[in-house]
């Protein structure tokens, strides 16, 4: 009997599961079939081929190209990252913080930007742009491989490392950032790149800036009001909390006519602000919550040790509410990479990922299956794996807004 | 902290909302009472109508329509997810081995970009989709989304989006109930449903009304996914969302002063629903603070 009721709860639990998963599921093993036309399409279940010209087709402007060397030439990256993230790491070992770390990482970021510069250069003079479509270049193969060999031990340790120290290991984390950046500025000059690669830019640069603004000025007004005992402090969490109830479409409509008379439509300035406005009130008020929790004596004791308000509160507080300031961070970027109807409609043609797969399967396109399949997985996929090293942060971030309610 | 620290922190945050906020919602007041074409907003060459916006509204059949779907859409979508949320973060709470996991699964539909996970989840029901094959298989005739069923398809699929949400919420309340009480229950010898609704679901009260408040205004603005089903094909099944930005975007209507009047009656009936729930937080705020 206790084995049953057992045995019945993982049951639903894992139909449950199905459920979740399935379109997802589906969507990754059909963007590596056998690309078909939309008049052709059959429910085929088999007839996979590992070209991967579906991701091709969405990403590159060359059907020639072979996918495995786009994904070598991520792979680079992300060892070079990893490597120079450890070395990072290394230099501002010891407690060291504040300014030795900042000088540590734009040293770094310096230099590896002159490095990618060099190189860069020496392709050029070679006249061989796309290094991973020689067929001369065995010292490039081996170079290549001989990269790859030393740093698969390196980085799987290193990720591992780096995320249970997180608090700790902050340096990497800009380092890193540098070195994807560089990436993302080398592929298109290595492939030729279709729009959605712009978009994708777009998408990131986007989110980034959406972040770092909001959380910015949201984390010093979360802080405020939950210390200050005014009337006004509630007055401006009850009209927070009725712009956070309005529809999209109040705000969307303005900023349209605003930006169109200003002629800034289409312009990734005006999306960004235009996401920072919608969240705030959603992250002063998790923040609100977050700082409650935190007791008053913390920064008081460092008040009478003479350090100002601002000073306490960047010296006491904001290093023990990583944690919350990372849930928080966590919402935003899901708020701005996802979004579509800002973007749809202030960004007629400088879009985001989201704007372009609509397009790309609404109306008579001549798209496939596969490629939209291709299409979904490359977009979630950068956002899974986020979600998935800060599940945790997530996870918490959602119980303690709800909780306290 | 003083009153003069106290703007100090705030500024940024409230000038922001200030500007990018409450000034956009006297401009969506005073235009909707103008007649303003797309075309026109570079010249500014808006003229003032009254209510004129409003009254053709009230006599358009795709407006009340667009109304009559989004009010079924709340009905059906938040009862429906929370009651899905609520038994799996029971089931949770009750399973130790592999929750993690299990966790992580049923979180993704609530990460995927909803504009995927509706295009993933309408292309199931597609040529060459795994439901499509199914449904052939089984009644012999091809599966085809009709003005029929795909409003039944566009709420399925947003409880599929915001489940996880209840879920997580509900499970981190489960957490916090003592176990001290459910062994008291379990001792006086109550069934299982029993202390469910005698002890569980007390527990959670204050969480059902968040999760439930928060779903209404969600479910109330949904947009992305209605958009990606529903598209020119089905515009019976457009929400207000939908209608008010096609409205405007629509090459051939092109009516700005005429998405601000929807756009204020949406304003309105969301408020109808949500004063008295401010009304209530503030009084907490302020109990708070005496």
């Amino acid at each position: 009997m206790r084995f049953f009721k057992i045995f019945s709860r993982h049951t639903t639990l894992m139909i449950l599961v199905v459920w979740s998963i399935l379109p997802f599921a589906w969507a990754v093993q059909s963007s590596i079939k056998f690309t078909r036309d939309v008049a052709q399409r059959e429910p085929v279940l088999w007839g996979y081929e590992t070209t991967s010209s579906a991701y091709n087709k969405f990403w590159l402007d060359d059907d020639e190209i072979n996918m495995y060397s786009v994904m070598w030439f991520i792979v680079a990256f992300v060892v070079a990252a990893a490597v120079i993230g450890l070395v990072g790491r290394w230099i501002s070992r010891g407690g060291s913080t504040g300014v030795k770390q900042a000088v540590g990482t734009v040293i770094l970021a310096i230099t590896s930007i002159a490095l990618v510069r060099v190189l860069l250069i020496w392709l050029r003079e070679r006249d061989q742009f796309s290094l991973w479509e020689s067929e001369g270049g065995l010292a490039t193969t081996l170079g290549v491989v001989a990269t790859i060999v030393f740093g698969i031990l390196v980085p799987i340790l290193f990720i591992v490392f780096s995320f249970i120290e997180r608090e700790s290991g902050w340096p990497y984390f800009s380092t890193v950032a540098v070195v994807l950046g560089i990436g993302l500025w080398w592929f298109p000059r290595v492939f030729e790149v279709e729009d959605n690669y712009w978009f994708f830019v777009n998408s990131i640069i986007v989110t980034v800036l959406t972040m770092l603004i909001s959380i910015s000025i949201g984390v010093l007004a979360g802080y405020a009001l939950a210390r200050y005992s005014g009337i006004s402090g509630a007055v401006i969490l009850i009209i927070a909390l009725a712009f956070r109830a309005l529809p999209r479409t109040a705000f969307v409509l303005p900023y349209y006519f605003a930006a169109q008379k200003l002629g800034i439509l289409d312009t990734r300035l005006v999306i960004v602000m235009a996401l920072v406005a919608v969240n705030q009130p959603f992250t002063i008020w998790m923040f609100r919550t977050f700082f409650m929790d935190v007791p008053k004596e913390m920064e008081e004791a460092a008040m009478m040790d003479g350090a100002t308000r601002l000073e306490a509160f960047r010296k006491v507080i904001v290093p023990i509410m990583w944690p919350g300031i990372i849930a928080t961070s966590l919402f935003t970027l899901l708020l701005a990479y996802n979004e579509y109807l800002f973007v749809r409609v202030l960004a007629p043609t400088n879009w985001t990922l989201p704007v372009a797969i609509v397009s790309l399967t609404a109306g008579e396109s001549s798209r496939t299956l596969t490629e939209a399949a291709a299409a979904s997985v490359s977009i979630t996929l950068p956002i899974i794996i986020v979600i998935i090293l800060f599940q945790k942060h997530l996870v918490k971030g959602l119980g303690a807004g709800a909780v306290k309610g | 902290m003083n009153r003069r620290t106290f703007w100090g922190f705030t500024l940024p945050s409230v000038g922001v909302m200030l500007v990018l906020m409450v000034f956009p919602l006297v401009t969506t007041l005073w235009f909707s009472l103008h007649r303003l074409k797309i075309e026109d907003i570079k010249d500014g060459g808006a003229t003032w109508i009254g209510f004129d916006n409003y009254r053709e509204l009230l006599g358009d059949e795709q407006f009340w329509a667009a109304l009559r779907f989004t009010l079924v859409f709340v009905a059906v979508t938040v009862p429906l997810h929370m009651i899905i949320g609520l038994g799996v973060s029971l089931l949770l709470d009750k399973v130790t081995k592999g929750r993690a996991i299990y966790m992580a699964a049923l979180l993704l539909p609530f990460i995927v970009t909803p504009v995927v996970g509706t295009v993933i989840y309408k292309d199931l029901f597609e040529r060459g989709g795994l439901l499509f094959w199914l449904y052939e298989v089984i009644t012999d005739t091809p599966f085809a989304v009709t003005a029929g069923n795909v409003k039944w398809l566009i709420i399925i699929q947003s409880v599929w989006h915001v489940m996880p949400f209840s879920m997580i919420t509900f499970f981190a309340g489960l957490q916090t109930l003592p176990a001290s009480r459910i062994e008291a229950a379990a001792i006086d010898g109550a069934s299982y449903w029993r202390n469910l609704w005698h002890v569980v679901l007390p527990h959670l009260r204050v969480l059902l009304l968040f999760v439930a408040l928060i779903s209404i205004m969600d479910a109330y603005r949904v947009y992305d996914s209605v958009f990606v089903f529903a598209g020119d094909r089905f515009t019976e099944a457009h929400t207000l969302q939908v209608y008010n930005v096609e409205q405007v975007l629509d090459p051939n209507i092109g009516r700005l002063g005429k998405g601000y009047a929807i756009a204020v009656l949406n304003i309105v009936g969301i408020f109808v629903v949500l004063i008295p729930f401010l009304y209530k937080s503030y009084k907490d705020q302020i109990a708070e603070r005496l």
